[in-house]
């Protein structure tokens, strides 16, 4: 009779076991911050970078050289490093650069008689030679190679010439051809009072302007020893400015690769590389209550697409926009879709590189992200007074305007964020994580003399 | 199924000891505990594992060395064992081969079993296949140095036993010590996603000392004091991605992660059995503590456990019945086990706190107190269907749930913040048997089934294609965190058993 009993009772629990899962809902579990960091940096792809190929040395110094040497520039007056100096972190510091005809370095460098400024902000080359698929805020030289011109597309088409080994090459040859920039305009003379003959060449006759400034350099002896150090195998009649690019290249590679900050340390799994408040800027950053990362995500923290931030307007204009800056979209003939989108910019080392936008519009990190947390409220409440006294007439806060922006807003900045005064100062806490300690000094990349025997820090 | 996201904080993950008794389990999430050393033979496993009331002279030697006295007559055995985890989520299989025997008042045996596991990982590769990256950048090929991980581990796991019946006081004293070399631990390589390999390597030592004491009408007094020291080391090979500017390529590079898994145990256990007045009714007690401490857990992103020190107090008061009626023997228990176990995390570098305060190196970052109380239920009953003087056969069925349930106050200092989590959940394992029993040897089949744990399973996330970025770009999947899903194991042991003269 018991067995009986307990058969059943057996057969019985058999079956409620058997539909039975046991689950209770379970409440939330705590995580840890690097755990779910960790998962969210996965999401984005944000990998750590591995080393960038060493360069030659020879190849090298003459870069250096060359990006210190205002033998580039027509009225030979600025250089590469004019904008880009290492005492600015490879960028000016200026909200919109200065271009020939202006004087002094750095934030306190200053108009020309006659001249305006440069519509953009001088992007910091640090970290160029991580081979950015888009180069210039409009992405103008990027690593697709449609359109012809060999592996990149260029504005000079099928005028590049090949045998550029990296965009970042590609991109050098092209400060050269800018007026505004180095190139000057006709009528100027150079800082000797002779006529600017790279002037003279036509705005598309790209062959003939880098056949020029290679005519300069290579009638300096010194050039052509170290072009023929630099490119052993190549004769003197042999070389052209996209020889120059490269090593210019080569040596923003090799000078300006900054990327042993606290957060590359994190990615390569050193857990106490961040402090707390970082990570809680990071976990921000890479969360979906900011998606910071859906412009600055990958191995790059950005670079690889466009948006319309709807930063205020400010400066002269570019092309057919003036006087103000479609950005993208002048490249793509004011195409809805790209109208007043920029690239968004790989954020290493940003703590170094204010004024921050394609403009320059914003002082600080904290203004940035100030923005961020309410683009069309900030937008139409930008204080232009915050900008240096020069650039306050170039600011475009009429109403149309700014509706013209807004109408174009990227969808993910429409909103709100809701960031409290805490979350924005640990995002900020993240952004400084991004800095190389090495990149706080760079002064000893200036050279005691370049080739032309001209100024170089003046 | 279940399905579950995984972010606990864990503690005391998985100990291994050839003899599972008298060490009381803790976990804070369903692992599966894969029976890979549920090896030795046995009458009342297959009744649900009924035990404090019903004698089980076949395995109670392996928990008690002193009850290895009650082995009347040398006999060798061996238990081919075979446990598979559903949905292809691991397996293993062991043969243990041993004996028992006795010299005047002298008793001991010796047992050897080689045991091969399978890996547990999902099946899918992993690191997922290459993406490319906006401007037609892909994943280069992974270090080619990095063979296939091997589909299966072995292990090798040894138990001797000693004792001596002191003649005319019905004591009996005995001890033991099963020590495992370990190349596998059922599941550990799930506990790593993402990796591309988990060597394990290491060794579990259990010593025992017991005590039976055996009086008139048939009474009788156990007790037990037992010491095991796990030591795993988990080698893990992760293929770190790295952006390679110069190719624009992504890569792989190997990293070795040494992660151990250390823990102590000292144990006690007493169990006092008698009859009872009843005709076949039986009545046992028992009572079990345990003090355990875990100087190292393994530091795996699937669970989100520090790599820092844990203890824990676990204790078992338990009471069973049995009843004998002819052919037929029913079992039932009823254990209560209160675990109260403390883990916390240390700070590898001075941390700011959210308050602004500031915690020294070595300094506690995280305070976890846990408090379980947890309950197992068995019940079997055995059934010989045909009894003779040459042959009998007997039938099996039984039915063990094992309910946890805890509840967890996290302080965090670093947030400053308390955190309260309960957890519960219900295992079910049904269990069957089969006996035949002739003159000259034993045949027995035992199965079982668990239902209501789980097994970690890391996902390949998809790749995340940022549709309004301009152009799109794509980044290299990662995985998700790892969820738990529910599975069942099943258990198939045939033994053997034979007089040896």
């Amino acid at each position: 009779m018991i067995t009986r009993i307990v058969g059943m009772a057996y057969l019985g629990l058999l079956v409620l076991a058997t539909g039975c899962d046991g689950w209770k809902t379970p409440s939330e579990p705590p995580a840890s911050i690097d755990a779910e960091l960790r998962q969210s940096l996965g999401r984005w792809g944000t990998v750590p970078i591995g080393p960038t190929p060493t360069q030659a040395p020879a190849l090298v110094d003459l870069g250096q050289a060359l990006m210190f040497d205002k033998v580039l520039s027509g009225n030979r007056d600025i250089a590469c490093a004019t904008c880009h100096n290492p005492v600015s972190h490879a960028g000016d510091g200026l909200a919109l650069s200065i271009g020939t005809g202006g004087s002094g370095l750095g934030p306190s460098r200053t108009l020309g008689p006659g001249r305006q400024f440069i519509p953009r902000n001088a992007p910091t080359l640090l970290n160029t030679g991580l081979n950015n698929p888009y180069l210039f805020w409009d992405g103008r030289v990027s690593g697709f190679g449609f359109g012809g011109g060999g592996p990149f597309q260029t504005p000079a088409g099928a005028a590049l010439p090949s045998g550029l080994p990296t965009l970042l090459a590609a991109q050098a040859m092209f400060p050269v051809m800018n007026r505004e920039e180095m190139r000057g305009v006709p009528g100027d003379h150079d800082r000797f009072g002779n006529v600017n003959e790279l002037a003279a060449f036509g705005d598309s006759d790209f062959v003939g302007l880098w056949q020029a400034v290679m005519r300069r350099l290579l009638a300096i002896p010194e050039y052509v020893s170290k072009f023929n150090a630099a490119f052993p195998g190549t004769p003197t009649s042999a070389l052209g400015f996209q020889h120059a690019a490269t090593a210019i290249a080569a040596f923003e590679t090799q000078a300006l690769t900054k990327t042993n900050s606290p957060f590359d340390r994190y990615l390569q799994h050193d857990d106490a590389a961040m402090t707390t408040e970082q990570k809680r800027g990071a976990l921000l950053f890479f969360g979906d209550k900011t998606r910071c990362a859906s412009c600055h995500g990958g191995p790059l923290l950005g670079g690889q697409n466009f948006a319309n931030a709807g930063v205020p307007q400010l400066g002269p204009g570019v092309g057919s926009g003036t006087p103000l800056d479609l950005g993208r979209g002048e490249l793509f003939n004011q195409q809805e879709f790209y109208k007043f989108a920029f690239r968004a910019t790989p954020l290493r080392n940003v703590e170094l590189t204010a004024p921050y936008m394609h403009d320059g519009a914003f002082s600080d990190l904290d203004a940035v992200l100030k923005h961020y947390n309410d683009v069309p409220t900030a937008l139409r409440e930008y204080d232009a007074s915050q900008l240096p006294p020069a650039l306050q007439q170039t600011y475009h806060g009429e109403d149309a305007t700014i509706t013209a922006v807004l109408a174009n807003l990227d969808g993910r900045l429409a909103q709100p964020l809701h960031l409290t005064e805490v979350e924005i100062g640990e995002l900020v806490a993240f952004l400084k994580s991004l800095t190389d300690p090495s990149a706080r000094d760079l002064t000893s990349l200036i050279p005691a003399r370049v080739p032309s025997g001209l100024p170089v820090q003046e | 199924m279940t399905r579950r996201v995984v972010s606990l904080c864990f503690v005391f993950l998985a100990v291994a000891g050839i003899a599972a008794a008298q060490t009381i389990p803790i976990q804070t999430v369903p692992l599966v505990p894969a029976d890979q050393f549920d090896i030795f033979p046995s009458y009342t496993l297959a009744m649900g594992g009924v035990s404090i009331a019903v004698p089980d002279t076949l395995y109670d030697p392996f928990l008690n060395p002193a009850t290895g006295a009650r082995h009347r007559a040398a006999r060798f055995f061996s238990a081919p064992t075979f446990y598979s985890v559903s949905r292809n989520a691991g397996g293993g299989r062991t043969l243990p081969l041993g004996a028992f025997g006795s010299i005047g008042t002298w008793f001991g045996g010796l047992a050897l079993a080689l045991q091969q596991v399978d890996a547990s990982r999902s099946p899918a590769p992993f690191p997922p296949s290459p993406l490319p990256l906006a401007g037609g950048s892909s994943v280069a090929p992974g270090p080619a140095n990095l063979g296939p991980a091997p589909d299966t581990h072995g292990n090798a796991l040894a138990f001797a036993m000693i004792g001596k019946t002191l003649p005319g006081s019905g004591l009996s004293l005995g001890g033991s010590v099963s020590w495992a070399k370990l190349r596998a631990l059922d599941g550990v390589d799930l506990l790593y996603p993402g990796s591309a390999r988990v060597t394990q390597f290491g060794e579990t030592v259990d010593a025992r000392l017991g005590l039976l004491k055996e009086w008139e009408g048939d009474r009788s007094f156990e007790a037990i004091v037992l010491h095991e020291r796990f030591r795993m080391t988990h080698d893990v090979t992760f293929l770190d991605t790295f952006w390679n500017p110069g190719t624009q390529q992504f890569f792989q590079s190997a990293r070795l992660e040494r992660n151990r898994d250390f823990s102590k145990r000292w144990g006690v256990q007493v169990k006092y059995e008698r009859p009872l007045a009843a005709s076949g009714w039986r009545i046992g007690w028992l009572a079990t503590a345990n003090r355990m401490s875990q100087p190292n857990t393994p530091n795996t992103d699937a669970l989100n456990i520090p790599q820092d020190p844990g203890r824990a107090n676990a204790y078992e008061l338990g009471v069973g019945v049995s009843r004998t009626y002819g052919p037929a023997v029913f079992g039932m228990d009823v254990v209560y086990q209160p675990i109260w176990s403390t883990t916390w995390a240390e700070a590898s570098t001075p941390t700011t706190t959210s308050g602004g305060g500031l915690i020294p190196l070595g300094g506690r970052t995280i305070e976890n107190g846990f408090h379980f109380s947890n309950a197992l239920f068995r019940m079997g009953f055995s059934h010989e269907l045909v009894r003779s003087v040459s042959k009998t056969a007997a039938l099996q069925l039984g039915l063990a749930v094992r309910s946890v349930h805890y509840s967890l106050a996290q302080r965090d200092f670093v947030e400053v913040a308390t955190r309260r989590l309960e957890q519960s959940w219900l295992e079910w394992t049904p269990t069957w048997g089969l006996s035949l029993r002739f003159p000259e040897l034993e045949l027995r089949y035992r199965g079982r089934v668990t239902h209501g744990t789980d097994r970690l399973v890391a996902t390949p996330n998809q790749f995340i294609g940022i549709a309004d970025a301009r152009p799109l770009g794509i980044f290299p999947p990662s995985s998700l965190p790892p969820t738990l899903d529910g599975v069942h194991v099943i258990t198939h042991q045939f033994s053997v058993s034979l007089p040896l003269r």
